[in-house]
C-alpha cells in the first residue's frame, strides 16, 4: 500500500506540463534513434545528456526524458528490423529472424503491431516489476557499509562484460583503463592534483558527459566509414491498424518472453540484448514443431521484442536502487545522474523519492505514449527510415559538438571528445567492450572513497573489507562468476580451434 | 599482432602511472592516501596487458586503401570542427563539418551542400534563438 501512494505522488510529479511534453519527446526522438541503423540507445542517450544539461532541467525532467528515449529506442530498434532486416540497434538482432521473412511474405505491418504490442507488454510489465522490487532492495541495501559497496563494485566491475563476454581478460582491462582515467584530476581527500600532467584544464578531471559523448557517438562516425555504403529497398506497409486476431497471434509468447527478459535485464552484465536472445531461443525450444521459426513466425517476432523491452526496465532497477548499471544505456543514465550531484543508491528513495517515483509513473505514461506511436502512427517512421545516412551522421555529429560546447564553452572539451572517439573506435575494434570503460569513469572516484572511508573506521587494517556477511557473500559471487566466464571463454577457444 | 600493440600500449600507460602514484604523498587520518588505489588499479591492468602481450586474440579486420583514407579524412574533419568552432563561429564550421562529412560518407555534391546549408542555420536558430542555447553565430575570424 506504501508503494501505492507513492506511486500516485509520483503520477503528480510525471502530470506536470514540462514532464508531460519532455515524456512525448522523448518517446517519439527515442523511437526514432532506435528505428535508425546506426544509432541505437547508448549513444542515443549520450547524444542527448549535453543538451538536457544545457538546458538546465533538474535531475527528475532530465532522467524522466531520457528514461523515455531509452524505452522509445527499444520499441524502434524493431522497426528497421522488421523493414530492411538491419537491426536498428543491438537488442533488435533477434527481431530481424522472423520479423523480416513476415515482412517479405507481405505481413510488415502485422509484423510491426504484434511486436509494438510485445514492447508494450514487456516493458508495462517490467515496468510493473520495478515498481514492486525496487523498494525492496532499496531497503536492503541500507544495510550496505563502505567495506560492502568497495566489494559491490568489485563485482559490478568483474561482471559487466556479462557470460557471454568475449574474452575477459579485455573486459576487465577496459575497466582498469577506465578506473585509471577516472583517477585524473584533484584527489578528493587530500587535493593533490594527480596525472594532470601540469594543465589546469584536467583538475576537474575528464568530464564523463564529454568522455561518453565521444566513446559512443564519433567512435560510431569512424565506425560508418568503413561500412559499404548502401542503400536498401523498404517494403511498402499495407493497412496500419491490425486486426484484433493478428494481435493474438503473439500475446502468449510476449508474456513469456517479458518474464525471461525482465530477469536477463536485472542481472548484471546481461542487458537487453541478452534478455531478447534468451525469450527468442525459449520460445523456439518451446514451440518449434513445425519448422516456423526463422520463416516468418509471429511468436518469433513477439517473443525478442517482449524480451528486450522487459530486460531494459529490469535493468533499471540496480541502477536506480545500489547505482551499480547493469547495462551500457544505463551506466550513461548514471553518469547523467551523477554530473547532476543525484547519487543514485539506497538512500535515493528516501532523500528523494518525487525523481524515483517521478521516474517510474512516467515510464508507465512513456509506454502509453510509445503504443500510440509504435501502431496507428508508425508510418511517420518507416517514412523517416529512407533518410540517408550521408544526412544523418553528420546531424549527429553537428548535435553532439553543439551539446558539449553548449556545457563549458570550451574547445578543450571537444578535443577530449573526439580523443575519446578515436579511444572508443580503437577498443570497438579489438572486442574491448566500452561499458566497463564508462563503469570505471563513473564509479572510479566513489569505490575509491569507500575504500578508503572502510579503512579509516579500521585504522589501516584492511581484514574490515571482508569482514561483513555482505562482502564476503558479493566477494563469493564475484569469484565464481569469474571462474565460470574464463571456463566458458576457454571452452570456445577449444571449439574453435577444433 | 593487433591485441600486442594495444597490450604494450596499455602496459606503457599502466607503468607510466604507477610510476607517477609514486609521488603522490599521504595526509594525516587516511591511510591509503592518494597513491595507493592508483596502484591496486594500475598493478593488474599492467599485469592483464602482459597476458594479452603473450597470448593476443584474433586480429581484427582493418580497414584499408579507400576506407582508411576516409577514416583518416573523417577524424581531420572531426578535429578541425573542434579547432575551428570558436574561430569561425558555429554556423560556418557547422557548414563545413556537415558538408565535408557527408561527401566522404557518399554524398553527392550538390546535396551535401544544401543539407550542408540547411542543417547549420536551423540548428543554429532552433538552439541559439528560440531554445535560448548560447552558440556563437560567426566566429573573430570571420567578421
Amino acid at each position: 500500500m506504501e508503494t501505492l501512494s507513492f506511486l500516485a505522488n509520483g503520477f503528480t510529479v510525471a502530470a506536470q506540463p514540462i514532464n508531460l511534453a519532455l515524456i512525448l519527446v522523448g518517446c517519439f526522438v527515442g523511437t526514432l534513434i532506435g528505428s535508425l541503423p546506426g544509432l541505437g540507445p547508448v549513444n542515443g542517450v549520450a547524444i542527448l545528456i549535453p543538451l538536457t544539461f544545457a538546458f538546465g532541467f533538474d535531475a527528475t525532467s532530465s532522467m524522466i526524458l531520457l528514461s523515455a528515449v531509452y524505452y522509445g529506442c527499444m520499441y524502434g530498434g524493431r522497426i528497421s528490423s522488421i523493414m530492411l532486416n538491419i537491426p536498428g540497434d543491438e537488442p533488435a538482432i533477434m527481431t530481424t529472424l522472423d520479423g523480416y521473412p513476415m515482412a517479405k511474405s507481405g505481413r510488415a505491418a502485422d509484423a510491426l503491431a504484434i511486436s509494438g504490442v510485445a514492447s508494450f507488454i514487456g516493458a508495462t510489465l517490467a515496468t510493473i516489476g520495478l515498481t514492486l522490487f525496487a523498494p525492496l532492495l532499496a531497503k536492503a541495501a541500507i544495510y550496505f557499509g563502505p567495506a560492502d559497496y568497495f566489494a559491490l563494485y568489485v563485482m559490478a566491475f568483474a561482471t559487466i562484460g556479462g557470460i557471454a563476454g568475449i574474452d575477459p581478460r579485455k573486459t576487465l582491462l577496459a575497466a582498469f583503463v577506465g578506473l585509471m582515467i577516472g583517477t585524473v584530476g584533484l584527489d578528493p581527500a587530500t587535493g593533490v592534483a594527480r596525472y594532470t600532467f601540469g594543465s589546469f584544464n584536467l583538475y576537474d578531471g575528464f568530464d564523463t558527459i564529454v568522455a561518453l559523448v565521444g566513446l559512443f557517438a564519433v567512435s560510431e562516425i569512424l565506425m560508418f566509414m568503413e561500412l559499404k555504403i548502401k542503400t536498401a529497398a523498404i517494403i511498402p506497409l499495407g493497412r496500419t491498424l491490425p486486426r484484433l486476431s493478428t494481435i493474438k497471434e503473439g500475446l502468449g509468447a510476449s508474456f513469456r518472453g517479458s518474464g525471461i527478459g525482465f530477469i536477463a535485464g536485472i542481472l548484471p552484465g546481461a542487458g537487453a540484448s541478452l534478455g531478447a536472445v534468451m525469450a527468442y531461443t525459449f520460445e523456439k525450444q518451446l514451440n518449434d514443431k513445425d519448422g516456423t521459426f526463422g520463416n516468418g513466425d509471429p511468436r518469433g517476432v513477439a517473443a525478442p521484442e517482449a524480451g528486450n523491452n522487459a530486460a531494459s526496465g529490469g535493468a533499471l532497477i540496480p541502477m536506480l536502487t545500489l547505482g551499480v548499471p547493469g547495462s551500457g544505456t544505463t551506466a550513461v543514465m548514471l553518469a547523467m545522474l551523477i554530473s547532476l550531484n543525484v547519487q543514485p543508491g539506497p538512500l535515493l528513495f528516501e532523500k528523494q523519492p518525487e525523481l524515483v517515483w517521478g521516474l517510474v509513473a512516467s515510464l508507465y505514461l512513456a509506454n502509453i505514449a510509445l503504443l500510440i506511436l509504435n501502431i496507428p502512427l508508425i508510418g511517420i517512421f518507416t517514412r523517416l527510415l529512407r533518410l540517408p545516412s550521408w544526412a544523418l551522421m553528420p546531424f549527429v555529429v553537428a548535435i553532439s559538438y553543439l551539446g558539449v560546447y553548449a556545457i563549458s564553452h570550451s574547445p578543450f572539451d571537444l578535443m577530449v571528445m573526439v580523443g575519446f572517439g578515436v579511444l572508443g573506435f580503437v577498443f570497438r575494434k579489438l572486442d574491448i567492450s566500452l561499458v566497463p570503460v564508462v563503469l570505471g569513469l563513473l564509479l572510479g572516484m566513489d569505490m575509491e572513497n569507500n575504500l578508503r572511508r572502510a579503512l579509516s573506521i579500521s585504522g589501516g587494517d584492511p581484514s574490515i573489507l571482508i569482514e561483513s556477511p555482505i562482502s564476503i557473500g558479493l566477494y563469493i559471487v564475484t569469484g565464481a562468476f569469474l571462474v565460470f566466464s574464463i571456463y566458458l571463454s576457454t571452452r570456445s577457444h577449444k571449439r574453435r580451434d577444433v | 599482432m593487433s591485441d600486442r600493440l594495444a597490450g604494450m600500449a596499455i602496459l606503457a600507460v599502466s607503468l607510466v602511472y604507477l610510476w607517477a602514484a609514486g609521488g603522490y604523498e599521504a595526509g594525516f587520518g587516511d591511510p591509503l592516501g592518494p597513491a595507493a588505489f592508483p596502484r591496486i588499479i594500475g598493478i593488474p591492468a599492467a599485469v592483464i596487458s602482459i597476458l594479452l602481450i603473450i597470448w593476443p586474440g584474433r586480429d581484427p579486420q582493418w580497414a584499408g586503401g579507400r576506407r582508411l583514407i576516409r577514416q583518416i579524412a573523417a577524424l581531420a574533419t572531426l578535429i578541425g570542427y573542434a579547432l575551428l568552432l570558436e574561430p569561425l563561429g558555429f554556423v560556418p564550421s557547422t557548414f563545413l563539418a556537415v558538408g565535408g562529412l557527408a561527401l566522404l560518407m557518399g554524398a553527392r555534391l550538390v546535396p551535401a551542400l544544401l543539407t550542408a546549408a540547411t542543417i547549420a542555420p536551423a540548428l543554429y536558430i532552433l538552439f541559439d534563438r528560440v531554445m535560448g542555447l548560447p552558440l556563437p553565430l560567426l566566429g573573430p575570424l570571420i567578421t
